[in-house]
């Protein structure tokens, strides 16, 4: 057997359904046998994902209990083979599989896609951010200046009151009855210094941050908000919302 | 003698390194975790490397991994090394994967020439890449091959005569190995190169009565210290640090283990010397 056949099945009896040994490990001497040290690995290789996944998904594992994570943790890692160096990012596809595994509990992949996205804000690229001064001076500039989102900028759209759900947890308190909310919410997720943040947008503030995501100027944004929301006071919620993402260090601005 | 006792630098200990000088040499970091794009990791590393000089170590390369090294990777760890410049890079004599999917775990090898020309091809474009010897480090195992064709200490020195590469010997996995293998200790000891050693790496096991099992979740036990001591006497000073990944005690009771160390060194090579 060469290196690569070797490997190959090593690999392959990691992934299987059970631990059946394998003949190109010597049987030793005393101790365990060549089935058991290679269940060593076989368990060590399942342990090391589900504990990533329970790390990730901290509020997910808490809502569904010990038990019940850990078999869908291990339904996943099952299905699902590391393709990451890093092993953070194994788990990208988990709030995906708890979305096929519980359709008639959708608030739980909801609650996973959050948890997942709060981590990637983690450790997301660091950038400059635009300050009340910054603007001002660009703005006595008289220079057109187009926005743009920091790296770690994302949104998620949730059916349900996991929001709520997801307080409840962090705030070690029964989590509420899960309901469906009268319409979608999106959520806001960025990290603020070392820590990830996130918040719930009006639909008005969702659309505007499309406009910032595509690279609109702050004149474009403005009449495209004016446009879908006639009825709104656009002038005056689109300077608060402005504001506010200033202090939210959510943007840094460029000259058009 | 008391330089050159180090510790592993974990996220549990930023604030104590952060608040005030500690008693370390040094500091190793765990490359893949700093292998990110930004944030608290990063800053922290820089924070605190201002202070301390480092050393990188990775648990990723797969060196043995008969696909080859990931090149995105490899640049990566580069770009890290040239933000870090640690005194050395470091990973483990492994493999980690094949075909694209990863296994994380440190998998040993067969002792085949097969698989020497594979590591010792692996090693050469790591050190390409990284531009300095590439130090690896012997890993705890739990299996042993039929196709085994030298002893691992054997395989692990003719890596370093083919490449130039250096040895991070993990103290703690020479005992955990010998014991589910059967083999002496003593005998990985006296098989490596003097002057192909590095870095120490002391650390606890899990002993499950059949077998040891690499936790590094306690604290160092009796049998790796007398190992620790027999390894001062063959290649005398050299860097040593405590590696705790699990279970992390606090900062000052990881420095009392460190001090043990430094206190059993002290002993070793003080007493060399007078003899």
């Amino acid at each position: 057997m060469n290196l690569s056949e070797l490997q190959s099945d090593f690999q392959r009896a990691l992934f299987d359904t059970e631990c059946k040994g394998a003949d190109w490990i010597s049987e030793s001497a005393r101790g365990l046998s060549a089935r058991d040290r290679l269940d060593v690995y076989y368990n060590a290789y399942r342990l090391r994902l589900i504990d990533v996944l329970m790390d990730t998904f901290e509020h997910t594992a808490i809502y569904l209990g010990d038990d019940w994570f850990n078999q869908l943790a291990a339904d996943f890692v099952q299905s699902h083979h590391s393709t990451y160096k890093n092993i953070g990012l194994y788990g990208r596809e988990f709030p995906d599989f708890l979305a096929k595994q519980l359709p008639d509990d959708m608030e739980v992949s909801e609650l996973a896609l959050m948890d997942w996205k709060l981590r990637r804000a983690f450790d997301g690229a660091d950038s400059a951010v635009m300050t009340q001064d910054d603007l001002q001076q660009l703005a006595s500039e008289g220079t057109c200046i187009r926005l743009q989102a920091v790296p770690t900028l994302t949104t998620c759209t949730q059916q349900f009151n996991t929001l709520d759900i997801w307080h409840g947890i962090n705030q070690e308190e029964t989590p509420p009855t899960v309901e469906q909310l009268p319409e979608p919410i999106e959520l806001l997720i960025w990290r603020k210094g070392y820590s990830p943040h996130f918040r719930s947008l009006s639909k008005i503030e969702s659309a505007a941050i499309v406009c910032v995501r595509s690279g609109e100027t702050l004149d474009t944004i403005g009449a495209t908000l004016e446009k879908e929301f006639p009825e709104a006071d656009v002038a005056t919620e689109f300077g608060v919302m402005l504001h506010r993402w200033l202090d939210d260090e959510i943007i840094f601005g460029v000259r058009d | 003698m008391t330089s050159g006792f180090g510790l592993g630098l974990r996220t549990e200990h930023y604030n104590d390194f952060l608040a005030e000088p500690q008693p370390v040499d040094w500091l190793e970091v765990i490359s893949d975790n700093y292998m990110v794009d930004g944030g608290k990791p990063l800053a922290m590393l820089d924070q605190i490397r201002a202070n301390y000089p480092m050393i990188m170590h990775g648990v990723s390369m797969s060196i043995g991994s008969v696909n080859g090294l990931d090149k995105e990777y490899l640049r990566k760890l580069k770009i890290l090394e040239q933000r870090v410049e640690p005194m050395w890079v470091s990973d483990h004599l492994c493999w980690s994967g094949v075909h694209g999917r990863n296994l994380h775990d440190l998998l040993p090898l067969p002792y085949t020439e097969e698989a020497l020309q594979v590591v010792t091809r692996n090693v050469e474009q790591a050190q390409e890449v990284l531009q300095r010897p590439l130090v690896l480090e012997n890993v705890s195992s739990y299996v042993e091959y039929e196709s085994s064709e030298m002893t691992e200490w054997e395989f692990l020195s003719e890596v370093c005569k083919a490449t130039g590469c250096r040895l991070l010997l993990d103290i703690n996995n020479i005992y955990v190995s010998a014991f589910n293998h059967d083999f002496s200790p003593s005998s990985f000891i006296e098989g490596v190169s003097v002057e192909s050693v590095t870095q120490f790496h002391l650390a606890g096991h899990l002993d499950n009565g059949d077998i040891l099992v690499d936790t590094h979740d306690h604290p160092v036990c009796d049998g790796v210290w007398d190992l620790y001591r027999e390894a001062l006497l063959r290649f005398g000073y050299i860097p040593t640090m405590i590696e705790r990944d699990d279970n992390i005690p606090s900062l000052p009771e990881l420095i009392d283990e460190l001090n043990v160390a430094r206190a059993i060194a002290d002993d070793v090579l003080n007493t060399k010397v007078a003899l």
